[in-house]
């Protein structure tokens, strides 16, 4: 067992400090130091009352926008160092190669539909759109399938919640439809 | 003695039919939701809440703490029958239990995982039921520089015990407590952060942020690298649960319940840990050392109980001392806060009622998981049969709704998705979700003791540092971190060892198809992720021996 | 030629390709034997396990008839359409699959491989009951 182990760990670390920093990991170091620097500065705008006590509103906001920067100093120390960030895994989840940038922009504007069309077509309707733009974007077909699916679906959600939660969920043009409305 | 009679009350209440049918319903869709492989006993939670919020208190908290164990229970159905872990806790019995069932010991498998969550999750119950109304007495006592302590200790330890680094942990930690300034102060009545924008004078509701961090930011994570392939199911085979196994698990059951219940009360990131100690245990204690790797029963019954135990444990520091220790619990957090509950000292004295009667539905619950779903196998591996397509879509409209039903805004809606897109960048950048989930729930909690701390004490701040209990948290902050950094590295050796077998032993049998690709033999992702993790570790022993 | 059977670890699998052994042996034409999974769910009862391979594999050796197997993860059409590729690859001239009793209901909401296969295959098809 240690044979393996000591092997397995020896060509590992060979490889984690090969290479140059990946741009976008610098990039992610950047948006978090520049976050810091925006509630360092922004903090310093906080009206603090009169009537505030030793520590007014400011002290948090400075202490969390320095804890930002800090770790933006800190990631790209550990990044020097030879830390790379790897891609969570999952059961779903292929680690090896890229993102795939058409998927994840399909389902934004499926979810975007949501948000557009669920106040004057009501929940049903627009969740329905949702849920099947966004199991067509992950690969069901047909989608008139993945159509039915969505309907059966929410239609059992608008139910459940309106009427034996009492949870207020808009109805649209369904207004006024038994159970639905 | 009175919590005993405070505990038979809290039956009385818990055992009324109503009651036990939200148990029963949260048993089984906690169970349900766990089973489904990608999603963990937090992002249960999380998508769960809203189902709770026109309930009152004491049924919606009956059903969370069904919805949490049965959670729990269902990632090792997953896991022994996929060889992936519905959870990350459940990686230990993917390995054995998989290949339990591959063997054709399945059913063995299922049953040690079934009857040593049910002893574990008993065993720790009553400890908590012993252990918790004692340390609330003395929590009591405890004042606003001590409770600064211990949310710092609860700070660093998430922050350094999950994720790959703790530069890492501590990004995700930071990013956490500035979401949590965003809105209104609420002792003086002034603007933070919110950019002018009404929306967030009000602050951003933890929910949005859970389930779009857990829920919105897994589904796009998944939708942007879409793995293809089905995972050939293990049929579930074999006799039941003989003498033998009994005798083989007993033991185990036990340990892992003593490993697994105090892990879960320290802040050290979760039930992960106990079951990666007490798999190490029974390994070395065994008797069968060569079914190692290969299908050992011990190996699934010690991990499992302590996985159940620990889930337990985490209650302790959280209905005592309101201080969550993992992501999962800061959703409960968040739970106990959506009904205007403070988990706390003052709880036990405040809400008898309720936290004895969520105490006691833990017994229930045990009960529960046992009777339902041994019987229920079949239905869950059903579960397994939903396409991904319609599995992701769904989970992005149960989080639409979650949170569209809190206040009919579409401005939630937006504001969802956009922390679902910082939830994908984390997960794209190896960044840990659950010290932000923490530090966005503690955040303000530590903001206002330390603030009152400072009040009292007229702006002196030697005054967090000079009380006895804070001076001695703070001690166990740095023995915490360097305990901390110790576990991880025997951990990422254990995951490498491990690893290493798993893959010697993967060797591919049967019939090769003569076309295209055959059975995918590779390493589920979990696995991936932690042999990838011990290639993130920093500083090896390079001498010491095979002992991990 | 090449007779093509879209086998199943179902009964009406096994149905069609006690069928296809009989009608290749009768014909003296060699067997490609077909089991795909769309692999969009976590597990696919469809899809053949080692043990139903080691099977078909048995009863194909015995039979004595030159055969092919082909079990791979078909891509996101499904059966109908793997089953109908391979016709199509391998000019068959017979394409045997197997059939089940199903419900109206069922049949409009998981749709029906035999079906498609029957209205689209360019040869001869023999749909066998279990």
């Amino acid at each position: 067992m240690s044979t393996v182990d000591a092997s397995g760990e020896a060509t590992a670390r060979a490889a984690r400090s090969r290479g140059p920093i990946p741009k976008s990991e610098l990039a992610v170091a950047a948006v978090l130091g520049g976050l810091g620097v925006f509630a360092l500065v922004d903090a310093h705008t906080i009206n603090v009352p009169a009537s505030a006590s030793a520590v007014g509103p400011r002290a948090f906001p400075y202490a969390v926008g320095a804890l930002l920067v800090l770790s933006a100093v800190g990631l790209v120390v550990a990044l020097v160092r030879g830390d790379r960030g790897e891609v969570e895994g999952g059961e779903d989840v292929d680690t090896d190669g890229g993102a795939d940038w058409a998927s994840v922009l399909k389902l934004t504007g499926a979810f975007a539909a949501l948000c557009v069309l669920v106040e004057p077509l009501g929940w049903l309707i627009a969740a329905s759109v949702m849920f099947t733009g966004a199991a067509w974007t992950l690969g069901a077909r047909p989608w008139w399938r993945a159509l039915l699916v969505a309907v059966v679906l929410n239609t059992l959600v608008q139910v459940l919640f309106t009427q034996l939660l009492g949870v207020y969920l808009p109805a649209g043009p369904l207004e006024g439809v038994p159970f639905l409305g | 003695m009175g919590d005993l009679s405070a505990l038979m009350a809290g039956f009385e209440t818990a055992l009324q039919p109503e009651y036990l049918l939200f148990a029963v319903v949260g048993v089984l869709l906690g169970t349900a939701v766990g089973v489904l492989p990608g999603i963990g006993p937090a992002m249960t939670l999380a998508l769960l809440l809203p189902l709770t919020y026109s309930l009152e208190p004491t049924a919606a908290f009956i059903m969370f703490a069904g919805i949490y164990y049965g959670g729990m229970y269902g990632g090792s159905t997953t896991s022994i029958l996929l060889n992936t872990p519905g959870e990350s806790a459940s990686i230990i019995t993917a390995l054995e239990g998989n290949k339990m069932a591959k063997a054709g010991r399945g059913a063995a498998a299922l049953a040690t995982a079934a009857l040593g969550s049910f002893v574990a999750g008993t065993i720790a119950t009553v400890a908590l039921s012993l252990v918790a109304p004692t340390i609330a007495d003395l929590a009591v006592q405890l004042g606003p520089p001590d409770f600064v302590a211990l949310a710092v200790l609860a700070f660093l330890t998430v922050a350094a015990m999950l994720g790959s680094s703790p530069a890492r942990g501590i990004s995700s930690l930071a990013l956490g407590l500035f979401i949590s300034v965003i809105g209104t102060d609420s002792l003086t009545g002034q603007q933070r952060f919110t950019l002018g924008l009404p929306t967030l004078g009000d602050g951003i509701d933890i929910v949005i942020v859970a389930v779009g961090f857990f829920a919105v930011g897994e589904a796009l994570h998944v939708a942007s690298r879409l793995r293809r392939g089905p995972i050939p199911l293990v049929p579930i085979s074999g006799r039941w649960f003989t003498k033998q196994d009994f005798k083989r698990s007993w033991k185990p059951w036990l340990r892992g319940t003593a490993i697994g219940f105090p892990i879960g009360t320290i802040p050290a990131g979760g039930a992960e840990l106990g079951t990666f100690l007490s798999y190490a245990t029974e390994r070395k204690l065994s008797k069968h050392q060569e079914e190692f790797s290969h299908g050992a029963i011990e190996g699934v019954a010690g991990p499992e109980a302590a996985n159940n135990a620990s889930a337990a444990g985490v209650l302790v520091p959280l209905l005592t001392l309101g201080l969550p220790t993992g992501a999962t619990a800061a959703i409960m957090l968040a739970a106990f806060q959506s009904y205007g509950i403070a988990p706390g000292p003052q709880l036990f004295s405040d809400e008898p009622d309720l936290v004895w009667a969520l105490i006691a539905s833990l017994y229930i619950g045990n009960v529960l998981l046992l009777v339902l779903n041994l019987p229920l196998v079949g239905v869950w591996v059903k579960v397994l049969r939903l396409p991904r397509p319609y599995l992701y879509a769904g989970i992005l409209t149960f989080a639409a709704l979650g949170v569209y039903a809190v206040g009919a805004s579409v401005e939630d809606l937006v504001l969802l998705f956009i922390l679902g897109g910082i939830g994908w960048a984390m997960r794209s950048f190896g960044f840990p979700v659950a010290p932000a989930i923490v530090g966005l729930i503690l955040g303000p909690i530590a903001e206002e003791q330390l603030r009152r701390t400072l009040a009292i004490s007229q702006g002196d701040p030697t005054a967090l540092v000079t009380s006895p209990f804070a001076a001695v948290v703070y001690c166990l902050v740095v023995v915490a971190f360097i305990g901390s950094q110790w576990l991880k590295r025997r951990q990422a050796r254990l995951d490498a060892a491990v690893f290493a077998v798993a893959q010697a032993s993967t060797t591919p049998g049967g019939p090769t198809s003569p076309v295209g690709e055959g059975r995918p033999t590779v390493p589920s992702g979990k696995e991936r992720r932690d042999a990838a993790r011990t290639k993130n570790d920093e500083t090896n022993d390079w001498d010491s021996g095979g002992q991990w | 030629m090449t007779i093509v059977v879209g086998y199943v670890p179902k009964p009406e699998g096994r149905a069609a390709l006690v069928a296809a052994l009989e009608e290749a042996d009768l014909r003296g034409e060699p067997l490609h034997v077909l089991n795909t999974s769309k692999g969009d769910a976590y597990s696919d009862p469809g899809y053949a396990s080692d043990e139903d391979l080691a099977e078909v594999t048995a009863l194909l050796e015995e039979s004595g008839v030159p055969y092919e197997l082909e079990h791979r993860l078909g891509d996101q059409a499904g059966g109908a359409a793997d089953i109908l590729d391979a016709v199509e690859r391998l000019s068959a001239s017979l394409v045997v699959i197997g059939i089940r009793k199903r419900t109206p209901t069922g049949k409009l909401l998981f749709g029906s491989d035999a079906q498609t296969v029957l209205l689209q295959a360019p040869c001869q098809v023999l749909a066998v009951k279990a």
